[in-house]
């Protein structure tokens, strides 16, 4: 058993990482708001944790703090993911739909592209040899384990509170939400803002899980896949993202006996998925277990016909 | 008396058509007031235009002396204007009851962090907001049908919880947008008589839409016509009914 822990570790632990990179999407879904940023957030995240860890700038911090470095690393991470989904998210959340789903993929590319150039980002090589919380692989369970119970915790009692009421109402109806006092864009921008936070803190934990930081960490074929876990999954309760992040990330380790074809059955479980269980599995689950049928709900635009 | 709503002088174009042209009249406080007009006289574009959803390429609207133009939907809103929509507009796939307690957002304060850590006073919250939805769910008749979700309800439960929701947000002015449109007769008696119960009830100003001349008649105090966008009549129905303009524009000619 402890073998299996050791060998898998890498695995395992990846499937909690991107359980939560699928959950920071989640978030702004939950507001009605597709936004594809995670990527980028979780690029500054890691390249936050990698600088502080590696700059020269940072090594009186490092030795005043020891290990305690690694929680101040989350926290920035945090914050500044936060300030800056404020910056992006008030102009772009003006934007629906696809419209906003372009502009977040262009947030992750501006970031992509800086990063490639900047020197304090290690340019097209990156950041490498980030020093390390633990020494075994399967060690970093130790905090995106809990980071993953504590963001499901949120989650959950979030759906529940009023602010999770609005933000639902928003995604059933932006223009209703607005004539019945809800203040649609600071919840839009706060439902950005929380999946944004979720990303950088996963992105600076991941950095020293990794050993090197570099471009190729936010891109936009990882938008994708975000997106995927989400829409396998199922964007209707907490439990869904995660199960699609698990799934998908697991999916083509499974699969690897089956060398080359894996990739045709892991296109396939996506299209199949998506014709056949609209809601993703959860949906489906839920469905199955005898909870209300939710259906998606379209919301038209302001209409005319006095 | 002063005005529980005014609208001053209202225009509003689409490109180059005349929704609205120069609108004005007073809804008097407790009033219920009808607006009729044949389709397309600009009656939804009023309501949008009082609500905030589009604004007024000229004019102004003033709730109790306050300029509620240019202000966002969910600040007027929060001032004591709800409505309900032609085309019934609810959170479709919420149930019944958070429908009704989505409304009382503006009423209520507590915020992200005391929502997640399950404050004391955010829980005294969620009870008096669970409460006052389900006494509004018992008032419209779908006491029963609380954990439902909004989007399997039969067309006339949307229509009153659409009115619920509304009543949530405690306004003082309430909109109604054709609220009698595909009831059958009985329906429309049972509607006149509970608009009036929830007037009475909640002190409310009532503005609406409605195209059964019989039940604006009976129901409100004073109508007023829009033709074309034009304001062409405003007064007790009995005054109204037989005014020819209105005829010819909207009953048809004799």
């Amino acid at each position: 058993m402890g073998q299996f822990f050791e060998n898998n570790g890498f695995l395992l632990v990846t499937l909690v990482q991107q359980a939560l990179l699928a959950l920071s999407l989640y978030f702004p879904m939950m507001a009605g708001q597709l936004s594809l940023a995670s990527p980028g957030f979780y690029a500054i995240g890691g390249y936050i944790a990698a600088i502080v860890g590696t700059h020269d700038y940072f090594a009186p911090w490092r030795d005043a703090l020891g290990a305690w470095i690694f929680p101040l690393e989350w926290l920035l991470a945090a914050l500044v993911s936060a300030l800056l989904a404020l910056a992006v998210g008030i102009p772009a959340l003006r934007l629906r739909g696809i419209y906003l789903a372009l502009a977040t993929i262009a947030f992750v590319e501006i970031l992509r592209v800086l990063s490639l150039n900047l020197e304090i980002t290690g340019g097209a090589i990156g950041i490498f040899g980030i020093p390390q919380l633990f020494e075994a692989r399967f060690a970093y369970m130790l905090i995106f384990a809990p980071l993953l119970a504590a963001t499901l915790l949120f989650g959950h009692r979030l759906e529940r509170s009023r602010i999770g009421r609005a933000f639902r109402a928003i995604r059933e109806d932006e223009l209703a939400a607005d004539a019945m006092g809800v203040q649609t864009t600071r919840y839009k921008v706060l439902a950005f803002a929380i999946g944004a936070v979720l990303a950088g803190v996963v992105g600076a934990m991941s950095a020293p899980f990794l050993n090197t930081w570099n471009a190729r960490q936010g891109t936009f074929d990882a938008s994708i896949a975000y997106l995927a876990y989400v829409l396998i999954g199922g964007s209707r309760s907490v439990w869904g993202p995660v199960f699609g992040g698990m799934l998908l990330s697991a999916l083509p380790e499974l699969l690897r006996p089956l060398k080359d074809s894996r990739l045709i059955i892991n296109g396939l479980v996506l299209v199949l998925v998506s014709v056949y269980l609209p809601q993703g599995i959860s949906g489906a689950c839920s469905r199955l277990l005898g909870f209300s049928s939710k259906r998606p709900s379209g919301s038209g635009e302001l209409k005319e016909g006095a | 008396m002063s005005g529980a709503l005014e609208v001053h002088g209202v225009s509003r174009n689409f490109g180059g058509l005349m929704a609205l042209c120069d609108v004005t009249f007073t809804v008097k406080e407790g009033e219920i007031f009808g607006l009729i007009g044949p389709n397309g006289a600009g009656k939804t574009t009023l309501f949008n235009v009082i609500t905030g959803l589009i604004p007024p390429t000229s004019g102004q609207v003033r709730l109790r002396g306050r300029a509620l133009t240019g202000m966002q939907p969910h600040r007027i809103a929060a001032h004591g204007v709800a409505r309900t929509f032609q085309n019934v507009r609810l959170f479709k796939g919420l149930s019944a009851l958070e429908n009704v307690k989505v409304a009382q957002h503006c009423r209520t304060r507590c915020g992200l962090v005391s929502g997640i850590l399950g404050t004391r006073s955010n829980r005294a919250q969620e009870r008096r907001v669970e409460g006052k939805a389900r006494e509004i769910l018992e008032l419209i008749g779908l006491g029963d049908r609380a954990d439902d979700e909004a989007a399997q309800l039969p067309y006339g439960d949307q229509r009153r919880l659409e009115i619920g929701r509304a009543l949530a947000l405690e306004p003082s002015v309430l909109l109604l947008d054709e609220p009698a449109a595909g009831m059958n007769a009985s329906e429309k008696r049972k509607l006149t008589q509970f608009i009036r119960e929830i007037a009475a009830r909640f002190k409310l100003t009532v503005l609406l839409i409605e195209h059964h001349v019989p039940l604006v008649m009976d129901l409100c105090d004073r109508i007023a016509v829009l033709n074309f966008g034009e304001l062409i009549d405003v007064g007790p129905p009995a005054e109204v009914r037989t005014n020819p303009t209105v005829i010819e524009a909207y009953l048809g000619c004799e």
